[in-house]
């Protein structure tokens, strides 16, 4: 406990422990009182402040201390984060291309990190070759297919 | 001995056909000492484009995949016969991808 070597009168109406001499106890009260007043002015540096104000808990220290940071980005990932691209599974290779002209979608559209990004474009240019996807359109089955890239179109 | 796949598109047959030609590529595979890991069939469909091969337009065909292990220098040989079997209409021999654990992909950094 700190001592302060000021004495201030101010109200009191906390429960005093009896143990104590009454000089003591009137000095731990004003003592407590401003350090209430301090901590809710400005939060805890120190661990040793913060386990004494811990005992009366002050709701709003405690909410900013839980939330951390709010100005911190979350960690987002693009939409194939964990997914392994394949040749075979054109019907996900078909979401990053154009149902009109078959053309694959660039990377401002599709939103995709660069790996993945070169992964598709691979995979879709792959699949072109062995014959397992159309070139110059879109299997109609896969044009209902929800719509990943950020492209609209007339329709 | 390196890991390939074979994509294998064969012409539009009936089922006794497909099975002797895909039993007869299986054995060329064999002879030339490949270890045939594994076989799907990826069923029959349409086309996604006509292809031309032995003076025949193909619109419908049979995927087959076959997996196997073998000596480098065969590839080279075990195309020319399939390319030459009439039956076949597209082979392609690829290296097998290992799939490594991908370690978090777009880890952006805090700003």
């Amino acid at each position: 406990m700190r001592s302060l070597g000021t004495t201030v009168t101010l109200p009191v109406f906390t429960v005093v422990p009896e143990l104590l001499p009454v000089r003591c106890q009137v000095k731990m009260l004003c003592v407590r009182k401003l350090q209430r007043l301090k901590a809710a002015f400005y939060l805890p540096r120190s661990t040793t402040h913060r386990s004494l104000t811990s005992a009366e808990v002050l709701p709003k220290d405690d909410a900013l201390l839980k939330v951390g940071n709010p100005s911190r980005e979350s960690k987002k990932g693009c939409v194939l984060c964990n997914v392994t691209v394949d040749f075979k599974n054109i019907q996900l290779l078909s979401q990053f291309v154009s149902p009109h002209t078959g053309r694959i979608y660039g990377r401002h559209i599709t939103g995709l990190c660069g790996r993945k990004q070169k992964e598709i474009s691979k995979a879709i240019k792959k699949a072109h070759s062995l014959g397992f996807m159309p070139v110059t359109h879109k299997y109609p089955e896969f044009m209902k297919d929800p719509r990943i890239c950020s492209i609209k179109h007339l329709d | 001995m390196p890991r390939y796949e074979l994509a294998l598109i064969l012409k539009a047959m009936q089922r006794p056909e497909t099975a002797a030609v895909v039993r007869r590529t299986v054995e060329t595979l064999m002879e030339r000492g490949a270890v045939v890991r594994n076989l799907e069939n990826l069923g029959e469909r349409m086309l996604p484009y006509k292809m031309t091969k032995h003076n025949q337009r193909h619109s419908r065909g049979t995927y087959f995949l076959v997996d196997f292990y073998c000596a480098p220098s065969i590839l080279d040989d075990l195309l020319n016969h399939l390319h030459r079997d009439v039956d076949v209409v597209r082979p392609t021999v690829m290296k097998k991808e290992e799939q490594e654990p991908q370690s978090s992909c777009c880890a952006k950094t805090e700003l």
